[in-house]
């Protein structure tokens, strides 16, 4: 039969192994992406029938008359930054301290990773909760140590709620640098430390000549990995503050949600995720070019 | 035997300056301190799930509760519509994940194994879906969702969740398969095996570890989502507990007790779930991402 003779093929073959994933991966994640840029383009409700082309018109509502649209563009740029400093630098720490052989460190290593596998917007819950002005721990914290001064409305404060919501981000995400970072000590070639040692390399200068070109190949992957997560910082922010106080906590991913979903121009939310999403591509292409070049080198 | 003298001096020195360097003893005070300092919020919520409302407002944060107010726990179980949240959580993750996984297999076995003409480019095409974040696409993504009358519906999330699941597992064991030497591959084609069968029998066999890995961390993923179920999922009855958990902030967050009693049941599928498996989400995490 035509059938059985044509499943032997090695290309029938792999059709049927391909078709399932990259059917569903075609549909449901590069279509949606294909018609973010279509919709940015139009004007639309979400459930009209007709979807009304009206060139950039979404854009230059965004740039020029939408008051937030460039509050929620800093705030999520101001993010960017911090993330990509402050946890791969405190996971950097804090891997180099648990790579050494010291008195139970696999359990701190398990302590410092556990809030990785918390879902985002229960970790937002709870420190909305810890937040809390009047019962939250920060504030008791404050009382019992004396420092009535330093107590705030942690998440009420508009120039205060989206460092608030970064601390509670970094408490979640070091673990995952660490454990990446973990991964890269193990390429540090134990005899170029001990030989530096012999040498009389102090601790900085072994770090400094060993241990860091070593870690450079992590070094870029984390920052990469560090920017695109905090590019789409949706979950926490959601919970947290919903971008609030009068917007101080506002970014891209979920102001371009609010547009769908909640006030339904489908147009103007979507020209708002075109502009994150580029700003994505900005990161991801170069590094896509990078690893590509590395894993040739490699060959 | 002069290596041998030398590794055992070489050990006692280490023993010795384990002892005495101060530094390194310094260094554990400093991470033993930080980390009491991680897992507090998790003592502070558990602490107030177990108080009742006037001892949350009158003792202090890390004070253990006097009575155990195990009614703060039915009472959100029950506020909360946790026995639907989680039956839904359940049935999506239970389907997806493995699911998921098999899929995902398949296509990397292709993709190292089979020749093809656009091996290459698909390859990129599937790594470039693992670094676009799908919050982008909420509402093309709710759009195609509508059209397809699966709004509410189990399909209609886990479709979406299968194909945001495919880059990275994919990626990954692509990787894997990549390393596999080809003799062993071979061997069963040119004995008259399909490239299914060899795929059946032997590469799914040996990747056993890495599925595994790849079976938790993907099981956290789909258990912890959010955004793309806010989205999908509207009606009350077809919510997963991250959403039951959100919706329980906004209508009793005066309750503290059972608010925070929320909190702890929530979380602690996934922190059981973590202490089991621990090992292979570090394998499992950093066996694509660093290969030196």
């Amino acid at each position: 039969m035509f059938h059985t003779a044509y499943l032997k093929t090695p290309r029938a073959q792999a059709l049927i192994l391909l078709v399932p994933a990259f059917g569903a991966y075609t549909v449901f994640a590069i279509w949606p992406m294909i018609d973010v840029v279509i919709l940015s383009f139009q004007r639309w409700n979400g459930l009209s029938a007709d979807r009304l082309w009206v060139g950039l018109d979404n854009y230059r509502h965004i740039f020029t008359h939408d008051p937030v649209y460039w509050i929620a563009f800093n705030n999520t740029v101001i993010w960017t930054i911090l993330s990509v400093i402050f946890p791969p630098f405190v996971g950097l720490l804090l891997a180099l301290g648990l790579n050494e052989k010291l008195f139970a460190r696999g359990t701190m290593r398990a302590i410092y990773y556990l809030p990785v596998i918390i879902a985002p917007i229960a970790v937002a819950t709870m420190w909305r909760w810890m937040y809390d002005p009047f019962f939250g721990l920060f504030n008791q914290v404050m009382t019992s140590f004396g420092l009535q001064s330093w107590i705030q409305d942690w998440l009420g404060d508009r120039d205060v709620a989206l460092y608030s919501m970064f601390v509670a981000f970094t408490w979640q995400n070091v673990g995952f640098s660490m454990v990446l970072f973990l991964a890269g000590l193990q390429n540090v070639d134990r005899s170029l430390v001990e030989a530096a040692r012999i040498d009389g390399a102090g601790r900085w200068q072994v770090f400094r000549h060993v241990t860091l070109p070593a870690l450079q190949v992590t070094v870029t992957i984390v920052i990469v990995l560090s920017t695109i997560s905090s590019l789409k910082a949706f979950d926490i922010v959601y919970g947290m503050t919903g971008g609030g106080p009068a917007q101080s906590t506002q970014m891209l991913a979920l102001w371009a949600f609010t547009q769908s979903m909640q006030i339904f121009d489908f147009g103007r939310g979507s020209a708002i995720s075109v502009t994150l999403l580029l700003i994505t591509l900005a990161v991801v292409v170069p590094y896509l070019r990078w690893s590509q070049k590395r894993e040739e080198a490699a060959r | 035997m002069t290596a041998l003298s030398a590794s055992t001096v070489r050990d006692e020195e280490k023993v010795v300056r384990l002892r005495r360097d101060p530094l390194l003893i310094a260094l554990w005070i400093l991470l033993a301190a930080v980390a009491l300092v991680w897992i507090a919020p998790f003592i502070f919520i558990t602490f107030t799930a177990l108080k009742t409302g006037s001892e949350i407002m009158t003792t202090n944060a890390f004070a253990p509760p006097s009575t155990v107010a195990v009614e703060n726990f039915s009472g959100a179980w029950v506020k909360g519509n946790f026995s639907t949240t989680f039956f839904n959580s359940v049935i999506i993750t239970v389907i997806k994940v493995p699911l998921g996984l098999m899929i995902s297999a398949m296509a990397a076995y292709a993709l190292a194994r089979i020749k093809l003409r656009w091996n290459k480019l698909l390859l990129v095409f599937v790594l470039f879906g693992a670094m676009i974040p799908f919050q982008v696409m909420l509402a093309p993504l709710f759009t195609l969702v509508n059209s397809l009358g699966l709004i509410d519906t189990y399909i209609g999330i886990i479709l979406p969740y299968l194909a945001f699941g495919v880059p990275y597992q994919v990626f990954i064991l692509h990787g894997f398969f990549n390393a596999i030497p080809k003799e062993l591959s071979e061997a069963a084609l040119i004995d008259g095996a399909s490239h299914l069968t060899t795929f059946r029998r032997i590469f799914l066999p040996i990747s056993l570890p890495v599925l595994a890995a790849l079976l938790i961390l993907d099981f956290v993923a789909t258990w912890n989502e959010f955004a793309m179920a806010l989205v999908l999922l509207q009606d009350k009855h077809m919510w997963t507990l991250p959403l039951g958990l959100m919706s329980f902030q906004g209508q009793f967050s005066n309750n503290y007790g059972q608010l925070n009693a929320a909190i702890v049941m929530t979380v602690i599928p996934a922190v059981i779930v973590y202490l089991i498996f621990q090992r292979y989400f570090v394998s499992g995490l950093t066996s694509g991402a660093i290969k030196g």
